[in-house]
C-alpha cells in the first residue's frame, strides 16, 4: 500500500512497486496481490522518463515494467477501502481483483509506506489511520479466520508505533524506524529530480534480490537488513505474537509462493479406514486451537452484574443548618409568645 | 371567598392531572418554549442521577439548578408531579391572599386621598368601589392557575414553577408588611434565578410607604430603614449561599448557576432575545454584548423607581414583566406570573389603546411557535430566521402590553388629579401623550 500522493512522494510509489516486483518474481500471482497506489508516477506529467519508475539512481532498475496490475489507484486508496479489504466487509459489487480472498491457511504480507507519525499513518494528505484501528482490523481478520500468519512491514517515520498495539496472534511486524525517529530517503536522482527510494526499502530490495524460490533464508536475516550505520534510523521488529520461532520462518513463506511438491511413482489408495484419521489431529494446529473464540470475549465481566452504586445523601450538617434556619424564620415571624399557648 | 377559590383549585388540579396522564405530557416536556436549559426537568433528573453515581452534578454543562433544588428533589423525586401541582396551587393561593390585602390598601389610600380633596371634582367614574374589587383576587388566582402557559409549564415539570412560587411568597410577605420575611423570600428568589434582585426597589418602596416614611434623600429614617432592609436581604442571601456550599462541599454551583445565567453559553433557541444574537456574533464582541444585554434587564429599575414611587405594586408588576422578557432564558412560565396580575389593573381597561392588536399578536405568536419550530427543525423548509422573527414579534407584543398598561396607569393618575375633561389653553379638548 502506498498512501502518498504528489510528485515529490515518488519514492513511496517506488518502494511499493519494488516490493510488488519481488513478490511477483518469487511466484505470487496478481490474483493474490492487492496493490494500492495513491498516485500515478509513471504517467505523471512531471516524469522526465514516462512509463517508468526507477528504484535506483542511474536508472538501473525499472520497477514499473510491463506487468503491473494496480488494484486501487489514486483516490480509491482511502482508509475505509483499506480496512474493508483487510476485513472483507466489501460491497457485493466489488470485483475479485479488489478483494482479499484469504482463508485461515493463508499467510499474508502487508507492506505499507508513506508519511506517518507516532501512532498514525497519513493517507492521501487528508486522513489518517491509527495504530489502534489497524490492530482492531487485524483482530477482526483473526476472528474471521482470514489469515494463518501475517507479516506486517511498514516504512514511514516512527513506524514502530504502528505495530505497538497489535494484540492478535500470529503477527510479525517490521518497521523502518523507532518512535521518535524519522525514516530517511536514499539518494536523489538528478535526472528525475526527486528521491527515488527510502533507505529501508532500498536495502530490503537489495536483500530480496538475492532470494530465489528455493532459498532457505529465514526471518532473522531480514531483521538484520539495514543496520543503523546504513539507514540512519533503527529498524524495529516485533515477534512476541508469533507462534513460531523467527529462526524457522522462511522468507519465502511470506514473500513467495512456494509449494512443496513431491513426485512419487507409487499409487496411494484413498480407501483406508477413515476411523484412523480422527485420532491424528495435526499438532501444528495449535495456532487455531489453543485460542478459542469464546475465550477472547471477557464473558465473565459481561454477565456479572455490576454492584449497585451507593446513593448520595445530603450531609447531616446541611440538613441541620437548613431546618434550623427555617425554624428561626418561623419563630421570628410568629413570635415566641404564641408558642406559650401551645406548650 | 374560600369556596370559589377551592373550586378553581380543584379544576386546575384536574386539568393538570389529566394532562399528566395523556400523551401530551412527553410532547410538552420537549418544547423549547417551556423548558429552557435552566429549568428543564430532564436536567434535574440527570443531575440527581450523576449525584447517585458519585459525580458532582455541576461537572459538565447539564445541570444548572441550585443546591436547594437538589435537596428538595432528592427526597421528592418520585412525587414530582404532585410537587409541581402543589407549587402551582401555593402560588395561586399566595397571590390570592396578597391581592386581597393589596385591594384593602388601595381602597384605604383612595379614601384618604378623597378626604384630603386631592382628586378633581369630575372623576367620579374613575373611583374604584369595593363592589368591583370584590372578585379581583379570585380572578388573579384563576388567571394564574388556568393560564395555558402555566398548565404547560406544570405538565413539563419545569422548575420555573418553583421560582414563581418563591416570588409569589415574596409578594405576599411584602404586601403583608413583614420586612424580615420579604427580605428572606427575596434572597431565596435571587438565589434561585439572579434577576429578582431588581425587585428589591419596589419592595423597599412599598415597605417605606407602609411605614409612612417619606422618600426624601435627606431623611434619616429613610436611610435607616433602607439600610435595615438591605442588611436583612444581604445577610439572608449570604447565609443561603453558604448553606448551599455545605450540601456538596464545593463552590461549583456558583459558576454553574450564576455564571451560566450571566454569560449565556448555551444558545438553544427559546422565546427570548439572546440566542439568535449570540449565535451569529463574532467571538471578540460577545463579552461586550453579553454585558449590554444583561444591563438591559437591570437598567429600567431606577427610572421606573423615580416615576412610580407612589405606586410600588404596579412597579413590581412592570419589573416582573421586564425580567421575564429580557432575562437570558425566558420560558412561558415566567410570562404566566405577570399575566396573573392583569385583573388587578382591570380598571384601566378604558384607557388601554392596543388591546385588540396585542391579544392578536400574543395569541398568534404563541400558536406559531410550534409551527415554525416544526418547519425549521423537522421539515427543513424554514430556517432560524423564521423562529427568531416570531420570537421578536412575541417580545414586541409583550413590551407593547407593558407600555400600554404603563400609559393607561399614568393617564388615570393624571385624570384623577386634573379632571377628566382636559382642555388646552385655547379651549379645545386635549390629549395626553406619553413622552
Amino acid at each position: 500500500v502506498c498512501t502518498s500522493r504528489f510528485w515529490f512522494n515518488y519514492r513511496h510509489v517506488a518502494n511499493t512497486l519494488s516490493v510488488y516486483r519481488s513478490v511477483k518474481r518469487l511466484g505470487i500471482p496478481d490474483s493474490h496481490i492487492v496493490l494500492m497506489l495513491a498516485d500515478d508516477m509513471a504517467c505523471n506529467p512531471r516524469n522526465p522518463k514516462p512509463a517508468t519508475v526507477f528504484s535506483h539512481k542511474n536508472m538501473e532498475l525499472n520497477v514499473y515494467g510491463d506487468d503491473v496490475e494496480v488494484d486501487y489507484r489514486s483516490y480509491e486508496v482511502t482508509v475505509e477501502n483499506f480496512l474493508r479489504v483487510l476485513t472483507g466487509r466489501i460491497p457485493p459489487s466489488t470485483p475479485r481483483s479488489k478483494r482479499l480472498l484469504s482463508d485461515d491457511r493463508s499467510n499474508i504480507l502487508i507492506y505499507m509506506t508513506g508519511h506517518g507519525g507516532n501512532g498514525f499513518l497519513k493517507f492521501q494528505d487528508s486522513e489518517e489511520i491509527t495504530n489502534v484501528e489497524l490492530a482492531d482490523a487485524f483482530e477482526q481478520m483473526w476472528q474471521k479466520r482470514r489469515y494463518n500468519e501475517l507479516l506486517f512491514i511498514i516504512d514511514t517515520c516512527q513506524g514502530a508505533s504502528m505495530y505497538e498495539r497489535f494484540y492478535s496472534p500470529n503477527i510479525m511486524a517490521l518497521a523502518s524506524s523507532q518512535v521518535g525517529e524519522d525514516s530517511l530517503s536514499h539518494q536523489p536522482d538528478l535526472g528525475i529530480g526527486v528521491h527515488l527510494m527510502d533507505r529501508y526499502t532500498f536495502y530490503v530490495l537489495e536483500f530480496l534480490e538475492e532470494i530465489h524460490p528455493a532459498s532457505q533464508t529465514n526471518m532473522n536475516d531480514l531483521f538484520q537488513v539495514c543496520p543503523k550505520s546504513l539507514c540512519v534510523s533503527t529498524p524495529g521488529h516485533r515477534t512476541d505474537l508469533f507462534q513460531r520461532d523467527p529462526q524457522n520462518v522462511l522468507i519465502t513463506d511470506f514473500f513467495g509462493s512456494v509449494r512443496k511438491v513431491e513426485i512419487t511413482t507409487e499409487t496411494i489408495s484413498l480407501d483406508r479406514d477413515l476411523a484412523g484419521f480422527e485420532s491424528k489431529i495435526p499438532k501444528d494446529e495449535l495456532a487455531t486451537e489453543t485460542l478459542k473464540y469464546a475465550e477472547q470475549l471477557p464473558v465473565a465481566q459481561i454477565i456479572h452484574q455490576k454492584p449497585k452504586q451507593k446513593d448520595w445523601h445530603p450531609p447531616g450538617g446541611f440538613i441541620l443548618g437548613l431546618w434550623a434556619l427555617i425554624i428561626m424564620v418561623f419563630f421570628k415571624t410568629y413570635g415566641i409568645k404564641h408558642m406559650k399557648h401551645i406548650f | 371567598m374560600a369556596a370559589p377559590l377551592l373550586l378553581v383549585v380543584l379544576v386546575a388540579v384536574t386539568v393538570r392531572a389529566a394532562l399528566y396522564r395523556s400523551s401530551l405530557a412527553a410532547f410538552i416536556s420537549e418544547r423549547v418554549e417551556v423548558a429552557s436549559p435552566l429549568n428543564a426537568w430532564k436536567r434535574v433528573v440527570e443531575g440527581l442521577a450523576l449525584l447517585d453515581l458519585g459525580v458532582s452534578p455541576y461537572s459538565g454543562a447539564i445541570f444548572h439548578e441550585t443546591p436547594l433544588i437538589i435537596y428538595l428533589f432528592h427526597f421528592l423525586i418520585e412525587y414530582a408531579e404532585l410537587v409541581f401541582m402543589i407549587t402551582d396551587v401555593l402560588t395561586a393561593v399566595a397571590l390570592y391572599l396578597a391581592i386581597q390585602d393589596f385591594n384593602k390598601v388601595v381602597f384605604k389610600k383612595q379614601k384618604f386621598l378623597i378626604e384630603l380633596d386631592k382628586y378633581a371634582p369630575d372623576v367620579a367614574e374613575l373611583i374604584r368601589t369595593p363592589m368591583e374589587m370584590y372578585y379581583i383576587p379570585l380572578k388573579v388566582a384563576l388567571f394564574y392557575l388556568l393560564n395555558p402557559y402555566t398548565v404547560m409549564s406544570c405538565v413539563a415539570k419545569s422548575t420555573c414553577a418553583i421560582n414563581n412560587t418563591v416570588i409569589a411568597f415574596f409578594i405576599l410577605a411584602t404586601i403583608k408588611g413583614s420586612s424580615f420575611l420579604s427580605a428572606v423570600f427575596l434572597a431565596l428568589a435571587t438565589y434561585q434565578s439572579l434577576y429578582p434582585l431588581t425587585l428589591f426597589a419596589p419592595a423597599l418602596l412599598y415597605l417605606l410607604q407602609r411605614q409612612f416614611i417619606p422618600i426624601k434623600l435627606k431623611s434619616k429614617s429613610f436611610w435607616l430603614y433602607t439600610m435595615q432592609y438591605a442588611a436583612l436581604y444581604l445577610c439572608s442571601l449570604v447565609v443561603i449561599i453558604c448553606l448551599s456550599f455545605f450540601l456538596l462541599n464545593s463552590w461549583d454551583f456558583i459558576p454553574s448557576v450564576y455564571g451560566f445565567i450571566l454569560s449565556v453559553p448555551d444558545l438553544t433557541p427559546n422565546i427570548g432575545l439572546f440566542w439568535y444574537f449570540f449565535a451569529e456574533m463574532f467571538e471578540h464582541f460577545s463579552l461586550f454584548f453579553v454585558c449590554v444585554f444583561q444591563i438591559n434587564v437591570f437598567f429600567y429599575t431606577i427610572p421606573l423607581a423615580i416615576k412610580l414611587k407612589e405606586h410600588p405594586v404596579f412597579f413590581m408588576f412592570v419589573q416582573i414583566a421586564i425580567i421575564s422578557i429580557f432575562k437570558s432564558y425566558p420560558t412561558v412560565g415566567d410570562i404566566a406570573l405577570y399575566m396573573a396580575f392583569l385583573p388587578v389593573w382591570s380598571h384601566l381597561y378604558r384607557f388601554l389603546r392596543n388591546v385588540f392588536i396585542l391579544s392578536c399578536v400574543l395569541i398568534v405568536c404563541s400558536l406559531l411557535f410550534p409551527v415554525l419550530w416544526h418547519l425549521w427543525i423537522y421539515a427543513g423548509s424554514a430556517n432560524s430566521n423564521f423562529y427568531y422573527a416570531i420570537t421578536l414579534t412575541f417580545n414586541i407584543g409583550q413590551i407593547l402590553l407593558i407600555s400600554d398598561y404603563f400609559y393607561a396607569f399614568l393617564r388615570r393618575e393624571y385624570y384623577l388629579t386634573h379632571g377628566l375633561h382636559l382642555t388646552r389653553q385655547d379651549g379645545t379638548e386635549a390629549m395626553l401623550v406619553l413622552k
